[in-house]
């Protein structure tokens, strides 16, 4: 259901290289999906590969700052998700 | 509270946050200068507000996308995960335009900004796979639907029937994302759209509501 979208057994080119430079970002161990490629929520933007430098750029000013505390951080993001009815 | 994101928190700064969560996301245009007391009050600051209103914004994004390509989640999570449930009515449309001055000046986070500011570039300075016109059309109803009184109306728009798509695409991406199935990407398959550019088009609205979002929410917080 919905657009597909491609992980990284499936990717090839810049997507591969996004997927290659998104894995060495600092990331909390929670964060990391037990499949070991590249988080479900990255891979949504499989699409637009160029998109996604752009949309997670923004997350590492917002998610990796304060001075909202990581769980205050957490109950805002967590609460949206809820709001739009969304498991991520 | 996430399994009810309306229930009150113990603690008031707690309390506070989950209270601008909800509004921004339901409703940015309702917020006001009693709003902004209220969390003052709480124990928030300015920064920590426009650190807020940004965060729940930005999420909302990655909520929009997820939902277009219905993608699983992917890591542990320590509570039951509540259920989705599509037959939540859609968000209301804004009844107001708002303009006027911003309660904090978003400048206190220049990352941020200067992050936003990228990103707003690549949605809306390039021509392919959408027309920049089918940028601005994507846009400018989201704004219309947010209140976002920056961005002009699209009411001198010419309609014609990929527009109207579009329009359509552009509400349910921003009202009531839950409910994008393959059935919503049909009229637009039907006028040639491939998969880029239907999620380009979903990627331009929601990406246009996050930037929509919070100006409206910072904007609605200087008015009385």
């Amino acid at each position: 259901m919905g657009l597909p979208y491609f992980g990284y057994a499936e990717s090839s080119g810049a997507l591969r290289e996004i997927y290659d430079r998104m894995r060495e970002r600092p990331m909390p161990p929670v964060y990391r999906p037990a499949h070991g490629g590249a988080p479900g929520i990255i891979q949504a933007h499989s699409l637009d590969p160029a998109l996604i430098p752009k949309v997670f750029g923004t997350s590492t000013t917002l998610n990796g700052a304060g001075p909202l505390t990581w769980p205050e951080r957490e109950l805002v993001n967590a609460t949206t998700s809820r709001l739009n009815q969304c498991l991520y | 509270m996430i399994a009810d994101p309306t229930t009150t928190h113990a603690d008031p700064r707690l309390r506070a946050l989950g209270e601008l969560a909800v509004i921004v996301t339901r409703e940015p245009w309702a917020i006001s200068r009693a709003h902004h007391e209220h969390w003052l009050a709480a124990g928030l600051t300015d920064d920590d507000l426009l650190h807020a209103i940004m965060l729940a914004s930005y999420f909302g994004h990655l909520n929009r996308i997820a939902d277009a390509v219905a993608v699983p989640l992917d890591y542990v999570v320590q509570l039951p995960v509540p259920s989705a449930d599509p037959r939540v009515p859609a968000l209301t449309t804004a009844p107001l335009v708002v303009t006027g001055r911003l309660a904090i000046d978003p400048a206190r986070r220049p990352a941020t900004v200067a992050a936003l500011a990228a990103w707003r570039t690549y949605m809306f300075d390039r021509d392919a796979p959408l027309s920049r016109r089918q940028r601005t059309v994507l846009a400018r109803w989201v704004s219309l639907f947010l209140g976002d009184g920056t961005i002009s109306s699209p009411d001198d728009l010419t309609a014609n029937p990929i527009d109207s798509e579009l329009r359509a695409l552009a509400e349910i991406v921003t009202l009531a994302p839950w409910q994008l199935t393959d059935a919503t990407f049909q009229p637009l398959r039907e006028h040639g759209f491939d998969d880029a550019a239907m999620f380009d088009a979903c990627a331009v609205a929601s990406s246009a509501g996050t930037f929509s979002r919070i100006t409206v929410a910072l904007t609605a917080m200087a008015r009385a």
